[in-house]
């Protein structure tokens, strides 16, 4: 019994087959209120499964030059990463299905995996807008990285622990946003870095290097990668909602309080300009990183 | 497949297939990270030989032909065609005619900058702006299809005149639109010129002097943003812009800001020259009849484009069909420019500097003759040595 409830909750509910479902769900939205907010008319709800479906049918060309097992193996890595990060986070208002004392920390490298799957997979590549699309993503997760931990260190802080669950249980009773304003933008903004979201897309700027890391990935690997992506999206919303948010308790909350953050970050989207590389960097260690030391300096005098 | 490294230099290739480009060009940027060091820059994959056609064609069909030398700026085409054909004629075309086509030319230009506005946006990563500036050009498009039928080769130009005639009802609908369109102009100026992020990629970018751009041979609003006062309205006037003057619009900053308010600007003047001819548009006939041989002779044109200065240039030999006719769009003017402006600059910022003089490169691509600098002689090929050379160049690419 205990081993068939573990696999449910690793594989369909919340882990597994429902998080692959909300992330594409999650993506539609996101697509869909950007189009809606540039006047555009988006795409349909399916669109990203059906997406996900065809690439998944589709033959993947691995082209020369690349080492095969890392081209088909990285986004399986990524993906699993993802995955895997989300068993230790609150999704779909459920709690963890595991934690112990400083899983935070793992669920964050866990969650920079996909990055970093991302960035050798451009490595890996000989195609030249590869390599610059790689060595961009990896700028970017050392730059965005340092901040975004701090910003969620800071409920880790107040909390007491390192543990998701203990500081979603604390965040529950706290609105972490209203005592730690500044912290919350920058694991907001930190968190559309991470996805790569407008405006720190620069490492898949199309009009400059096509698709950057991921140039040369079709079919299958592309569709595990897209589906990596989606996870992330979940289970980054979800640790920044449940921390800063006042916790995400049940279900209709966590549905709320998710889609309000990716509101917000739309709004974000489809207001600003992409950011160049070198701006992107400046922006997290010159503003990003000494705003939330700020917050933390309030932090140990309040 | 076994890899060697023939180079230090990482060369990153734009086109002649790539998102940034909506027409086949080609650009190599040596790069040093992220940092240009090195640009070079191919054309001739959009070679349609519009040129030779037009000596096979008789002096009417190469008004339709090329009309469709740019699918933008069509109707300058057709203009600068009528006037160099009507200048060898002897015959001028009613001032009614002439007003009506300077009134498509400028509707024309509001298409044409409204539509760059959005690519270049585009290029920039803001996209917002790109469907907002695109869904207003609807506007302008509707009303050149309600004045002439069609919303992108609209036809209006006949060897002569005009094929149409503006009456109260189109002429009210004209000024809504330009309402409508004004306020839209007002408030992108706005965005473009107070959106932090968005000045962080434009402002001091691409900085062009005047003397680079004089020397580099600069047309239309990229020249005037950076303080060239080049502008064939004003300083060659034609046609009805000798009745009906337009401002010139300058900007002594010449960076990519500065492109962008030049031709933000440049809506407001064209919108201003619109209301003002429809209010003292000449009365009149609309046509004079042009003989079907056209005298011997050569005539030249300079007309400016949406995007800067158009030639046209045509040897008539007194039969039914031109025996040369030369045409040069202001992007090959501007090219130059960009090759010269992108070395020193971030890779990001190149698809914005590229964007940032319009390029439009089927309308540019012309026949060259090699000249083999060895031999000091120009080297001609037959058809079967050229499909040798392509053969024999594809091998050694392949290798």
């Amino acid at each position: 019994m205990n081993t068939i409830s573990t696999l449910v909750s690793m594989l369909i509910f919340p882990g597994g087959l429902f998080l692959v479902l909300a992330g594409l769900f999650y993506q539609w939205f996101d697509r869909k209120l950007l189009a809606v907010l540039q006047n555009r008319i988006g795409p349909r709800w399916f669109q990203p499964l059906a997406d996900t479906i065809k690439l998944l049918a589709k033959e993947e060309v691995i082209p020369n030059g690349v080492n095969p097992y890392l081209f088909i193996g990285l986004p399986l890595v990524a993906l699993a990463g993802a995955l895997t990060a989300a068993l230790y986070v609150p999704v779909a208002g459920v709690a963890p299905s595991y934690g112990f004392s400083g899983d935070l920390v793992v669920v964050l490298y866990l969650l920079s995996l996909l990055t970093l799957c991302m960035g050798l997979a451009g490595a890996n590549s000989l195609d030249r807008f590869s390599l610059v699309g790689a060595t961009r993503t990896l700028t970017q997760l050392f730059s965005y990285e340092a901040p975004f931990l701090l910003a969620l260190l800071g409920p880790a802080l107040v909390a007491g622990s390192w543990q998701v669950g203990k500081i979603t249980t604390y965040a529950v009773n706290h609105w972490l946003i209203l005592t730690q304003p500044i912290g919350f933008i920058v694991a907001l903004i930190g968190l559309m870095g991470k996805l790569e979201m407008p405006p720190f897309d620069a490492p898949e700027a199309h009009t400059e290097i096509v698709a950057g890391a991921l140039t040369e990935y079709s079919g299958r690997g592309l569709a595990i990668f897209d589906l990596g992506r989606a996870v992330e999206l979940i289970v980054g919303l979800t640790l920044v909602s449940s921390f800063y948010l006042g916790g995400v308790a049940s279900l209709p909350w966590f549905i709320a309080k998710t889609l309000a953050l990716l509101f917000v970050m739309i709004g974000l989207q489809s207001l600003l300009t992409r950011l160049r590389i070198d701006q992107t960097i400046g922006l997290w260690w010159r503003y990003g990183t000494l705003l939330v030391l700020v917050q933390w300096f309030f932090m140990a005098f309040a | 497949m076994e890899t060697t490294v023939t180079s230090k230099s990482f060369t990153v290739p734009i086109g002649p297939q790539h998102p940034a480009l909506k027409e086949p060009g080609h650009f190599q940027f040596t790069v040093d990270g992220e940092v240009v060091t090195q640009a070079y820059v191919r054309l001739g994959y959009a070679h349609r030989g519009i040129e030779k056609a037009a000596e096979s064609r008789n002096w009417v069909q190469d008004l339709y032909l090329l009309e469709r030398v740019c699918g933008i700026c069509s109707h300058i085409h057709a203009f600068a065609y009528c006037l160099a054909v009507e200048q060898l004629a002897h015959v001028e075309a009613p001032p009614r005619a002439e007003a009506i086509r300077v009134l498509v030319a400028e509707l024309e230009r509001i298409h044409s900058h409204f539509l760059w506005m959005g690519v270049s946006a585009h290029e920039a990563g803001f996209d917002t702006l790109f469907m907002y500036s695109w869904r207003d050009r609807e506007k302008v498009m509707d009303i050149l299809e309600g004045l002439t039928g069609n919303r992108v080769n609209y036809s209006a130009n006949l060897l002569g005149g005009v094929k149409f005639d503006i009456d109260a009802t189109q002429a009210k609908a004209i000024r809504e639109g330009l309402d409508f369109l004004e306020e839209r102009a007002g408030h992108y100026l706005q965005v473009l010129s107070k959106d932090a992020m968005f000045l962080q990629r434009t402002r001091g970018i691409g900085v062009m002097t005047r003397t680079e751009a004089e020397v580099l041979g600069a047309v239309g609003p990229t020249a005037r943003a950076s303080f060239v006062p080049r502008d064939m309205r004003l300083t060659a006037p034609y046609s009805a812009y000798r009745q009906f003057p337009v401002q010139m619009v300058l900007d002594d900053r010449g960076d990519l800001e500065a492109r962008f308010e030049v031709r933000v600007h440049e809506l407001f003047e064209s919108i201003r020259l619109i209301r003002e001819i429809l209010n003292n548009l000449p009365s009149g006939e609309l046509s004079v009849r042009l003989p079907r041989r056209i005298p011997a002779g050569e005539a030249m044109v300079r007309l400016e484009a949406p995007r800067g200065e158009v030639f046209y240039y045509i040897k008539s030999n007194g039969t039914d069909k031109p025996e040369r006719l030369k045409v040069r769009t202001p992007t090959i003017c501007n090219l130059n420019s960009v090759i010269r402006l992108a070395v020193g600059h971030q890779l990001a910022d190149v698809p914005m500097i590229l964007a940032g003089i319009d390029p439009c490169f089927s309308c540019n691509d012309r026949m060259v003759t090699l000249t083999d600098a060895h031999n000091e002689g120009e080297r001609l090929m037959t058809w079967p040595q050229l499909r040798q050379h392509g053969i024999d160049f594809y091998k050694q690419v392949g290798k």
